[in-house]
């Protein structure tokens, strides 16, 4: 198994780094938590499992030391997408990286088990199996999954030093990515609206989305609270909550790396990450860019091109 | 009145419309997945199968609310001089919170003492209290977080409800807890609910036993050798995202922020929740901050809840253990398992400085 | 209070004269626009007051002028962030809000018949202010009055005409100084704490009242400690950013104690047995 693999590599990279960032159980058997692993024994503790969903890539730009992360496919663009942002020091990073065949959304598991307090938790190659006090469930991890996973392109990360298991491929077409944009796209525009509109009323403002985001850079200078410039409020009210939201998602463009956290982290279930990958999808088309997967790119809203090759210029 | 009832679960449609006759009620409606409180209309869709994503606070202190409009005036003889014109909103109409756990009531009882049992009271929050009728839901067990029972409340605790209403044969068995209460048990639709006392007792026996309790037997004391060491709280809370989900999923935070919002020559002086996990909650103008750093607002957090606030209420504690901070935490940070280490006998402060040094050499 | 039954009303009040103190502070003469409530008005030296900017906000400041001269009430406003911007761009005549007093103020009562010495940095005048002159308008309740006040130039430093006539008085031993050589400026130069070590006050029998910024806070507490200053006898006001000024709004605390209604006036035995989160 690769969780024993992951040990070994903490154990062998922790004497050069500050710390090594992993999952750990959490608070039950259906949860993981981060843990800033400083000691040899505190390796002992860490898991790698579906349950590991938290991208703990977030965290790099925050640390003054040099440390260690594990990462998954997915999680290893956000290193790629401030690799292009400087917004890390690549020699300040040690990469764990781990090939993820998928991880499971919890939100979907309490939901298929009733909410039940969870007792215990096993995978097997491909499934999961859940014990409750009324009995136990297995579901397939692809009927559990976060949407993310059914169309994974890079299952093994793009980047890394080690590696704790064989590198696998992509068995996901590639045009599967965005299909689930597509239903957003057979909506008119008022549909579109009344849709976004529902969702973002159940918002409380509690920036979770915000803050596991790992793009999202201005953090305690969020337009959503500061008074300079003023133009969100602190009222709460469906314009303020859609102008957040539309404002989170125009700063993403072109920089979203799809990793899911703000929809995931979501407590009140809004599907925030939608808004994102379909503008995302029109970055692709305009610029043929997609974030996080080469280094060497910059974002296209970082750079200005005099001719833009998809953008049909009026030629005054 | 009859302070017992008992109402058939076919009538509580009925029975929300009839406690909306008069009053506005809050109820827990499902949007998708999600359920939230929401001011009930017949179109909406009642759900009590689990706690709501978010507590009923709101219905009684809201999320954001005006506590003064203001409005610029021109004197007409001295157009130079600009007077300020101050209206207040005291009008609150009477309001059911239907739906919420006994963790969701009790949270009232907490912020109560704040914002009434004081010489400067909160008189919007005040008199949204006296107006509110509270009927609380209690839990057929536990969910994942939850631990009501470590705290002094449990599944079935009446405290700060009116009516408590448990789940039996296809109904719920309503008890009055205060006058309030009784006076929802002479609604038509409640029945004669003598006969199902008994068995609503045992079902929340077995339910308060279902609850895990995070704190051992005696472990009641936070160290305070534990509590000021700044290892522990930097190495228990570097995953924190310092987002604000815990504080305004909780049933007891009570902060709030207080911001002019004006438009030309109007405007209100708006009061909203703020949290103190937010690095801005407490920097000055000075570029001060006395908390910059999250563990030590996840400290202070803590402490007012398990430490502050039981010092300055009579051993009160300002969490009622309804696990939505822990169920929803972007990193499932656990804040009972963090008390459960402050709280501990053995616990050696030591222990959390020498992993670091450890680290170092 | 002013008696207003909820306590986020402020009362409406005209600023009757703006005084320039240094370049980036202005003191504001206020009178309530109700005079009925401003002949009622009561307030004790040390209590607070938020002042509104309508369509902006409220900050806290001290009531400066002490409860012996209530023609106005006077307030300082250092220029720094949205609040105190807008404050600075009021002129005489204009309407403003005005919450007060809150929280709670000096000892004046326990210090009657002891030596007492203020020691204050820049805005930090201000609140001391209040106390100095409530002293001196009952001299006769005080021993020996000391003053070290000191601020980084001699522009900086507050109430200069008052600075004059303290001078000037026999029964008041004013030390000013600055932190540099400037031109023009006779008097002491250094920073407020070494000016303390070197004059060396006596704790026999004198409360010591100290306010300025955080860093001249920690060097005057310590000097004092070698000073043999009892802790009790060793007093401070507090500042942190404040919203309601009622203590519920959950920012400004120390532990259980709220700094806006518990506070801002703590001695620094008092201090040393709450948490801090320094």
């Amino acid at each position: 198994m690769s969780t024993q693999k992951l040990k070994e590599i903490i154990k062998q990279v922790l004497p050069d780094v500050e710390a090594v960032i992993c999952w750990q159980e959490g608070f039950d058997k259906l949860n993981v938590t981060p843990i800033f692993i400083t000691s040899p024994e505190q390796a002992e503790k860490v898991v790698w499992n579906p349950l590991c969903a938290q991208n703990l890539a977030s965290y790099l730009p925050s640390q003054k030391k040099k440390v260690a992360v594990a990462v998954k496919g997915c999680d290893s663009r956000t290193i790629v997408q401030y690799m292009q942002e400087g917004l890390i020091d690549r020699n300040n990073v040690v990469i764990i990286g781990i090939p993820c065949k998928g991880i499971i959304s919890k939100k979907k598991v309490q939901k298929a088990i009733g909410n039940e307090p969870v007792e215990d938790v096993s995978f097997t190659e491909g499934s999961v199996k859940v014990k409750t006090p009324s009995g136990e469930k297995t579901f397939a991890i692809a009927d559990v999954c976060p949407s993310k996973c059914t169309s994974c392109q890079y299952p093994t990360p793009i980047v890394y030093d080690q590696l704790t298991a064989d590198p696998i491929q992509s068995d996901k077409p590639a045009e599967s990515v965005y299909a689930d944009v597509a239903e957003l796209e057979g909506k008119t525009l008022e549909e579109r609206k009344a849709y976004f509109l529902s969702q973002f009323d159940k918002c409380i403002r509690c920036y979770a989305c915000r803050n596991a985001c790992p793009m999202c850079v201005c953090q305690d200078s969020c337009i959503a609270e500061t008074r300079d410039p003023h133009w969100i409020t602190q009222k709460l009210s469906l314009d303020e909550k859609l102008m957040f939201h539309m404002i989170h998602a125009l700063h993403l463009a072109g920089r979203c790396v799809e990793c899911g956290e703000c929809e995931r982290v979501c407590p009140m279930e809004i599907p925030v990450a939608k808004l994102k990958k379909k503008i995302n999808k029109e970055m692709k088309e305009l610029f043929d860019y997609i974030p996080g997967v080469n280094p060497e790119d910059k974002p296209p809203m970082y750079i200005f091109n005099v001719d833009e090759a998809k953008i049909k210029e009026h030629k005054l | 009145m009859a302070d017992k009832g008992y109402l058939p679960k076919e009538k509580i449609k009925e029975f929300v419309e009839a406690l909306g006759k008069d009053a506005t009620v809050f109820a827990p409606c499902l949007e998708g997945d999600t359920i939230i409180f929401r001011q009930y209309t017949p179109d909406k869709e009642i759900s009590l199968d689990r706690p709501a994503n978010t507590p009923p606070k709101g219905a009684i202190y809201p999320q954001c609310e005006t506590l003064l409009s203001f409005e610029f005036k021109k004197e007409a003889d001295n157009p130079q001089k600009m007077d300020v014109e101050l209206k207040v909103n005291t009008d609150f109409p009477k309001a059911v919170v239907f739906g919420g756990r006994p963790c969701d009531a009790r949270g009232f009882t907490v912020i109560d003492r704040v914002f009434i049992d004081t010489d400067t009271a909160d008189p919007y929050y005040k008199k949204r209290r006296e107006n509110t009728t509270i009927v609380t839901k209690c839990c057929n067990g536990p969910v994942a977080g939850c631990f009501c029972v470590g705290v002094g409340g449990g599944p079935a605790v009446t405290e700060g409800s009116d009516v408590v209403m448990t789940e039996v044969d296809g109904g719920y068995y309503l008890e009055a807890v205060t006058d309030k209460g009784k006076a929802v048990m002479s609604l038509p639709m409640i029945q004669d609910g003598a006969s199902y006392e008994a068995k609503a007792k045992a079902a929340n026996e077995k339910a308060t036993a279902a609850v895990r309790n995070p704190f051992p037997e005696g472990a009641d004391k936070i160290s305070a050798e534990l509590f000021d060491s700044g290892d522990f709280w930097g190495n228990v809370i570097e995953k924190c995202l310092s987002c604000g989900a815990c504080t305004f999923l909780c049933p007891t935070c009570y902060c709030f922020n207080i911001t002019d919002e004006q438009a030309i020559t109007t405007g209100d002086r708006i009061r909203s929740w703020d949290s103190c996990m937010f690095q801005h909650f407490t920097l000055e103008t000075s570029g001060h901050n006395p908390r910059p750093a999250k563990h030590k607002r996840f400290r202070n957090r803590v402490g007012h809840k398990f430490y502050y606030y039981p010092e300055k209420y009579d051993g009160a504690i300002a969490c009622t253990g309804c696990g939505r901070c822990i169920r929803y935490c972007p990193v499932s940070v656990d804040i009972s398992e963090i008390v459960g280490y402050l709280r501990d006998p053995k616990a050696d402060p030591k222990a959390w400085a020498a992993k670091k040094e450890d680290a170092k050499n | 209070m002013t008696g207003n039954q909820n306590p986020y009303l402020p009362e409406l009040a005209t600023v009757t004269k703006v005084i320039e103190e240094t370049p980036n502070i202005k003191s504001f003469q206020v009178v309530f626009n109700d005079a009925e409530k401003m002949k009622n008005f009561t307030f004790e030296p040390g209590q607070v007051g938020q002042l509104s900017v309508f369509g902006v906000g409220e900050s806290t400041f001290v009531i400066n002028s002490p409860p012996t001269r209530m023609e106005y009430l006077q307030f300082s406003v250092m220029k720094a962030g949205e609040v105190t911007t807008a404050l600075h761009g009021i002129y005489e005549g204009d309407v403003i809000g005005v919450r007060a007093p809150l929280g709670n103020w000096f000892p004046y009562n326990d210090m009657k018949g002891k030596n007492i010495l203020f020691i204050g940095g820049g805005i930090g005048l201000a609140p001391l202010r209040t106390l100095i002159l409530y002293m001196l308008d009952n001299r006769a309740d005080y021993k020996d009055i000391t003053i070290i006040y000191g601020s980084r130039t001699p522009p900086d430093l507050c109430y200069k005409d008052e600075l004059k006539e303290w001078e000037e008085r026999s029964d008041v031993n004013l030390i000013l100084t600055v932190d540099n050589e400037f031109p023009g400026w006779t008097k002491r130069t250094g920073f407020v704490p070494t000016v303390l070590k070197e004059e060396a006050p006596k704790a026999d029998d004198t409360i010591a009242i100290t306010c300025g910024p955080p860093i001249m806070i920690k060097f005057v507490l310590e000097g004092l400690a070698e000073l043999k200053f009892p802790e009790e006898n060793i007093i401070t006001t507090l500042e942190a950013r404040m919203k309601c000024g009622i203590g519920l709004c959950g920012r400004c605390n120390l532990g259980h104690k709220y700094i806006c209604k518990d506070g801002p006036v703590f001695s620094l035995k008092q201090l040393k047995e709450l948490p801090s989160d320094e």
